[in-house]
């Protein structure tokens, strides 16, 4: 057990490293200056410019460049940015709340909807399987911003409000529940449609045939054999989304002008913030790896016979 | 009043336009502490026949014919009376217990899930299942209790699905190719433990296989089944030593022997059919040595006989004993 969190552990960083010299080489190759961003146009003379290359280390060869960054990095310190001119770290922890309960408020309402929806499907075939397979093919055809304009447009004809700031966790909550509702359109159908076909394949069972043989109601079927053994593919299905919500959620702050991580992200790769951009890219495959970790690590407990030291598998 | 008595029950499967017959009139009894054996080939129906008892029937599947355990028709219960008969009266063993088992449930979780919905309360509910284990012998009980299914081995797994067969104390155990999916090694023991159990408790047995010689070696009384009809009944040892039917002649035939004068195995010719492809008249007639024009025209209905009951146009004939 201690072995194998060890190793994953040890994966992550590989995987961190590696990413983190894609994501500043590419921000580094693409074309652009920072300091031409930085003077917004303005004539500049050669000594100003000099000294802020030599601030942002931009004459430096790429590997050099990208080994003080690393430094900077594993001592907590993200460098700083460009745009801002605040401490990256500052600047990723005062945005990073409100995408925090974004996210999770639509993980949340994935979770809900699309297990729910799942279930139902699954144990129900006939009209309401095929409308949760209808409804759920145009949700997950639809991309995230697609249908946060679509809900900017009818929160504005309904009144609804939209995102304004809000007070404290509550006010977030509020003006984030249509965003966290363009996320979960464009999630929770994947979410269904993999409920749906554990709960079928589960149904078919003869575990559960004979667990009915025995007597046992109908209702502690589905629950106790049905569900329970159902819960592993669905548990998988929502780590490796973990990933594409962060992704999706730039996006869908954007249009509703949520002043999140998201639109951050976006402002950073516009202006050339490479610290920035080079934070949050590290962020979000940080979460994703660490999300599918604690997936990994919860398989065993679903399902016994993925024993996580090999003892007893089959 | 027999314990089991299955009276011409017939299966018919809707299967888009066309239904699609299982079982036609099939009659069976069982007797208190008796153990009858159920043979067929694949297909034959003999499962969808043992199911129908505890009122497990296919989907979208019409019945008709009476299915009655101690008198009361399974067919007509309704949800409640349904589960506790489940509960209670019948027990099944399944084919293959790596299937029938949740594999993410404990054993203790497996044999006291019945035993908790009837009402008892926990702790003697896990007494009792240790008893079960200890009485299929099954090492240390209380540990088993506490393992996942996938730590035991194909033999010892059934023997812990014969004891929740036991817990609810049933008066009629069946047992659907109990041994099919286990090592030859293993088969024996939980033949074994099977066939004692049921003689200890006085059970009724309805054991189905594909295995003429097993059944004739564990059975009272033997049904015979071929494309969703009883084609031949009587007692084990007649059965074996002289059959009526060319079908269970020719299973007999097909077996191999261990005898050194004993004539090498011989096949019935052609494949088994279903009761929905059958063409009319005797079932086994394309596969016949003895077929007439008239098997191939006429449905030979099931006679009795001394001691027993066949259904072949030319039984009569002694073509059997040549």
């Amino acid at each position: 057990m201690i072995r194998f969190i060890g190793g994953r552990v040890l994966g992550l960083v590989l995987v961190l490293l590696a990413t983190s010299f894609v994501v500043f080489g590419a921000v580094h190759l693409a074309p652009g200056d920072p300091v031409s961003f930085l003077m917004r146009g303005r004539p500049i003379t050669p000594e100003a410019r000099a000294a802020l290359t030599e601030q942002y280390r931009l004459d430096e060869p790429l590997l050099a460049q990208y080994f003080h960054w690393l430094g900077g990095v594993l001592t907590g310190d993200f460098g700083r940015s460009v745009q801002f001119r605040q401490h990256v770290g500052t600047l990723v922890a005062e945005k990073l709340p409100v995408t925090a309960i974004l996210v999770g408020y639509a993980a949340l309402l994935i979770c809900a909807a699309g297990i729910g929806l799942g279930i139902l499907a699954g144990l129900k075939p006939g009209f309401a399987d095929r409308a949760v397979l209808v409804g759920t093919g145009i949700g997950t055809a639809t991309p995230a911003f697609a249908s946060a304009i679509a809900l900017t447009a009818l929160a504005r004809t309904a009144g609804w409000p939209t995102y304004g700031g809000g007070e404290g966790f509550g006010g977030h909550l509020k003006h984030l529940t249509l965003p966290a509702i363009a996320l979960a359109l464009a999630f929770g159908g994947l979410v269904a449609r993999v409920t749906r076909a554990a709960v079928r394949d589960e149904l078919g069972r003869e575990h559960v045939e004979a667990a009915r043989s025995r007597g046992i109601a109908g209702a502690a079927v589905v629950r106790r054999h049905v569900l329970r053994n159902a819960l592993g593919p669905v548990v998988t299905v929502i780590g490796t989304m973990v990933a594409g919500l962060l992704v999706s959620t730039t996006m869908v702050e954007i249009v509703f002008s949520v002043d999140g991580i998201g639109s951050l992200l976006i402002k950073s790769v516009t202006n050339k913030d490479f610290p920035v951009v080079q934070a949050l890219t590290l962020l979000i495959v940080a979460t994703f790896v660490v999300v599918n970790l604690v997936v990994d690590l919860l398989q065993p407990l679903i399902d016994p016979r993925l024993s996580l030291t090999g003892r007893g598998a089959r | 009043m027999a314990l089991l008595d299955i009276d011409g029950l017939s299966v018919v499967l809707p299967s888009g336009a066309a239904a699609r017959p299982i079982l036609d009139g099939v009659s069976l009894t069982v007797e208190t502490g008796e153990v009858v054996g159920l043979v067929g080939e694949s297909g034959s129906g003999k499962s969808v026949a043992c199911r129908t008892v505890l009122g497990l029937r296919p989907a979208g599947a019409r019945t008709s014919g009476e299915v009655r355990v101690s008198g009361r028709d399974v067919l007509a219960m309704n949800r409640g009376a349904l589960k506790a008969l489940r509960s209670g009266e019948v027990a099944m063993v399944f084919q293959d217990p790596r299937a029938s088992v949740n594999p993410v449930r404990r054993i203790g979780d497996f044999l006291t899930e019945g035993l908790r919905a009837a009402g008892v309360p926990r702790d003697r509910a896990l007494e009792r299942a240790g008893e079960l284990l200890a009485e299929v012998g099954i090492r240390d009980p209380r540990g088993a209790l506490r393992r996942y299914p996938h730590e035991f081995s194909g033999g010892m797994l059934q023997r812990v699905v014969i004891a929740a067969a036991l817990a609810g104390g049933p008066a009629l155990l069946l047992a659907d190719e109990p041994t099919t999916a286990l090592d030859v090694t293993t088969q024996a023991e939980v033949i074994g433990i099977l066939r004692r159990t049921q003689a200890q408790h006085g059970t009724g047995m309805l054991f189905v296989t594909h295995d003429l010689e097993l059944a004739a070696a564990i059975c009272d009384r033997i049904y015979v089944m071929y494309a969703g009809r009883v084609v031949e009944t009587r007692g084990a040892r007649e059965l074996f030593d002289a059959p009526r039917h060319p079908y269970t002649a020719g299973l007999l035939a097909a077996a191999p022997s261990l005898e050194p004068d004993a004539t090498p195995p011989r096949p019935i010719p052609g494949r088994p059919v279903s009761l929905a492809e059958n063409p009319p008249g005797c079932a086994f007639a394309v596969r016949c040595g003895y077929a007439t024009d008239r098997c191939r025209t006429e449905t030979p209905r099931l006679a009795a006989d001394d001691g027993g009951a066949v259904a072949c146009l030319r039984a009569d004939e002694g073509i059997l004993t040549c």
